[in-house]
């Protein structure tokens, strides 16, 4: 499951490029494209922006970001892709107030998903944002309230809604080929070892470290924070629970009609990664090496495992979906498509291929194409922001498990723990001012 | 102007004066260091196989040299790379035409894997009798290059206080007028190459990821180095800074080294960058034209009679090899479907090894793309410039596959 999450311009057709959407063609003003903005201008909010551009829909009017260097080659990116000169700004809320964009990208780390939305929305913008919704439970609730209050189109990213195989893997499973099934285990394995700690430095001329770090406490700048790495600092992220978990579990949602949870218990620990480091000269990630959560619906029990230690050789697949079925088990997974394995012995194996854009191994463009269209026909988008919500709560309350170390009872219709005060403190975290928490 | 010789004496009548001394003296066929005798892609050789046979190339020897994409240089009947395994480095000494083992060297390491595989990076540096290594961590060596004796090692991170950049110190040292210039820090540090003792140093900011480059401009011998965000220049007796070109890539990967010919500096790099031209005289470098369609992301292109062959794209691209024309930047053709491989050039041909293992060779023509030989030589990925020295040609992949293609006529 390694994969280079650098590149962003590619010189020719991928080799995916049949599971590229057809370009949009919108019904409403079709000569008129939206303006669009791009807030968190990194790896992948670039490649959510070239889908943008690739639709022929959007016009690049401006980019956020707080580091100067990383604006500076964004624009130059965008121009050399599209031709459009997009503004540059720091702050976020300047870009919103100035340019009153059409359509907000927000690829942020998730501590910024809330405050960034909610903003946009207000401002008038639809919103395509990163999975997860929120960085705690009651930012994603402020987040739903939010989109619902503005009437904006909201589509998070979550590109195994639409992608071809998930579909297909999904209807296979609703069509009962799978037979009743009674329990989901969901993971994601991969390589890993004993983590040293790095050194602590200055932040990269340019950039404001203490604006990145925001709402979420001020760590000491770190390469090992930043590029790419902030998921495994619970600071800002939640790990690989709140990273692949979030799409995966997306799919039980997806496949149980958004069954409501009754229960979670999660433990998990850095048995093998360490205890985690923090001092003034150097640090650690602080992300648990390994997982195990267990969700407990009304007609089915659901397994997350992940692991980042021991790369799982000893299994067929390393990422995805069992459903276990009376007639088998169905693998729903990435790279490896999906799978049915039949319970009868008589029985055939059966094979969704993945259709996938590569390098990336995702359906990005599907997931843009979706989003145009539901803003021209005022639809809710495949993955809107309830669905979103859904998915990304599981494993939010996964973390509050297993940072009080107990079986958490959810009252879904109130979204409260039940009878656990301290546990329901953790569905929200204090704020560095002068940020506010949102309010749902 | 015309790029300076190295101290590693690429050049033949040196080569020849000097033909009755010691066993590692070079010869115009050695690749010495990074980029080869003249630091240009460019090897001095003739007469070698520029076809295969039809069960393809006859192989001379095999290694296993551990992660990484160090290059080779090759001297004085030995060949030299690194490479990483276990939570080491090692520097390897091969027999040049058995690969035969003759000395190696390990030290800790880290793996260093942000978004790749991780392993050695930077190419060791032949100096005469002298071997000097730069890992990206920072660790300096200068090994007596026939038996492997440590004479000085020093860690010039810990030394100079200069952060280490995302992926680490990558640029091959370059040995000029007795110093070892290293590009760490900002614009470079010097040390005296027969003790390890900095002799300066530059600020705290990251280094990009060339060589140091060696030229003749305005009658003074400057250093160029790709810097985070700039390509610089810089003297090489006080590492003081003579101009800078702004160019600002994604990551700071400014990993290619520059290429200089009649006054101009053609510099490129990956992250849908592009290439650029530039008159250099004084003061900052001027632009002359742009190319966005010409990304050499990691490794530098060639230039042969006026036009530039190198390979565009990122690692995570389909990528491919084009020329373009030197003074107008104009692309002449493009090869798709290369992956992000390497290329060297010797005899008017070029070197290319495919991102995934492929061998081509071809003539360097700005009509076409023609190969006259390919084969499939390695797995994997390859992200190193093949090496031709004395009608061998050394290739290996990220694992640290070694594959040694015998190209010598029968």
């Amino acid at each position: 499951m390694k994969t280079d999450r650098r590149s962003f311009i590619r010189t020719s057709a991928v080799a995916g490029a049949a599971f590229t959407a057809a370009p949009f063609i919108r019904a409403a003003a079709p000569g008129r494209k939206f303006r669009t903005a791009l807030i968190g201008c990194g790896w992948w909010g670039k490649n959510i922006l070239k889908e943008a551009m690739a639709s022929g829909c959007c016009q690049t009017v401006a980019l956020a970001d707080v580091d100067a260097t990383v604006l500076e080659v964004a624009a130059d990116q965008v121009n050399a892709l599209s031709g459009d000169t997009p503004k540059t700004y720091k702050d976020y809320r300047e870009l919103l107030a100035r340019e009153k964009p059409d359509i907000a990208i927000i690829a942020t780390p998730d501590h910024w998903h809330a405050l960034n939305t909610i903003a946009a929305v207000a401002a008038g913008a639809h919103v395509f944002v990163e999975k997860p919704t929120g960085h705690t439970v009651n930012e994603s609730r402020a987040m739903v309230k939010a989109v619902r209050d503005s009437g904006r189109v909201a589509q998070i990213g979550l590109h195994r809604r639409i992608g071809p195989h998930h579909v297909s893997g999904i209807q296979f499973l609703k069509s009962g080929a799978v037979g009743e099934v009674g329990m989901v285990r969901v993971f994601a394995h991969g390589g890993g070892d004993v983590e040293k700690p790095a050194p602590n430095e200055e932040p990269p001329d340019g950039m404001d470290w203490n604006f990145w770090c925001g709402p979420a406490p001020l760590r000491p700048f770190n390469k090992r924070i930043h590029p790419g790495g902030w998921r495994n600092y619970l600071d800002y992220a939640n790990g690989q629970l709140g990273d692949w978990g979030v799409h995966w579990l997306d799919q039980v949602m997806w496949w149980s009609d958004g069954a409501p949870l009754k229960r979670v218990f999660c433990a998990g620990g850095r048995p093998v990664r360490g205890a985690p480091v923090l001092n003034a000269k150097e640090q650690t990630t602080d992300a648990p090496d390994h997982q195990i959560a267990t969700y407990e619906f009304e007609k089915f029990t659901c397994v997350w495992e992940h692991r980042r230690f021991a790369d799982n050789n000893s299994e067929k697949h390393k990422i995805g979906a069992y459903f276990y079925g009376t007639k088998g088990v169905l693998h729903l997974g990435w790279r490896d498509g999906w799978t049915f394995y039949p319970a009868a012995k008589s029985g055939k194996i059966e094979h969704g291929a993945p259709q996938l854009q590569e390098p990336d191994g995702h359906n990005l463009a599907l997931l843009w194409s979706d989003f145009m269209a539901a803003i021209d026909a005022r639809r809710a988008p495949v993955a809107n922001i309830e669905v979103a919500h859904r998915a990304s709560v599981l494993p939010l309350l996964g973390m509050v498990s297993w940072r009080t170390g107990r079986s958490l009872a959810w009252d879904a219709a109130t979204e409260t723990i039940i009878g656990d005060p301290e546990a329901n403190g953790l569905l929200s975290r204090p704020y560095r001012e002068p940020w506010i928490y949102p309010q749902a | 102007m015309r790029l300076r010789k190295s101290s590693a004496r690429g050049h033949a009548q040196l080569a020849a004066l000097f033909l009755a001394a010691a066993p590692l003296l070079a010869h115009a066929a050695d690749w010495p260091q990074w980029r080869g005798p003249a630091r240009n892609g460019i090897a001095t050789e003739k007469g070698w196989l520029d076809q295969f046979p039809a069960v393809g190339p006859k192989i001379a020897w095999r290694a296993q040299v551990g992660l990484g994409a160090s290059s080779f240089v090759v001297a004085g009947g030995r060949a030299f790379t690194m490479g990483h395994a276990d939570g080491k480095d090692t520097v390897f000494c091969f027999e040049a035409s058995s690969g035969k083992p003759i000395w190696k060297h390990s030290y800790p390491a880290e793996l260093g894997d942000k978004f790749f595989e991780g392993g050695t990076t930077g190419t060791p540096t032949l100096d005469g009798d002298r071997l000097y290594t730069l890992s990206r961590w920072g660790d300096t060596f200068c090994f007596d290059a026939a038996t492997g004796k440590i004479l000085w090692s020093v860690n010039v991170q810990k030394e100079t206080g200069c952060r280490v950049p995302d992926w680490g110190f990558t640029g091959a040292p370059l040995v000029l007028d007795g110093r070892l210039i290293l590009n760490v820090g900002e614009a470079g540090v010097a040390l005296d190459k027969t003790t390890g003792k900095i002799l300066w140093k530059s600020g705290d900011k990251d280094a990009g990821y060339s060589t140091p480059l060696p030229v003749e401009l305005g009658g003074r011998t400057l250093v160029l180095l790709g810097s985070s965000k700039s390509y610089l220049a810089v003297t090489p007796v006080d590492g003081k800074e003579a101009w800078r070109a702004a160019w600002v890539t994604e990551y700071g990967v400014n990993a290619a080294d520059p290429i200089v010919s009649g006054g101009r500096m053609f510099i490129s790099s990956g992250y849908g960058k592009g290439g650029a031209l530039f008159t250099l005289g004084t003061g900052a470098p001027d632009e002359v034209w742009r190319a966005r369609a010409f990304r050499t992301q990691l490794n530098a292109a060639v230039l042969h009679a006026g036009h530039l062959y190198g390979v565009d794209g990122d690692t995570t691209s389909i990528g491919g090899i084009k020329c373009l024309d030197f003074a107008t930047g104009t692309e002449k053709w493009a090869h798709k479907d290369f992956r992000v491989g390497a290329l060297s050039m010797a005899d008017g041909l070029l070197l290319a090894l495919s991102g995934t293992g492929t061998l081509v060779i071809a003539p360097a023509s700005p009509a076409e793309f023609k190969p006259t030989a390919t084969a499939k030589i390695l797995d994997g990925k390859c992200w190193t410039a093949p090496v031709l020295a004395h009608g061998l040609i050394y290739c290996r992949n990220t694992n640290g596959a070694v594959v040694v293609v015998d190209a010598r006529k029968p």
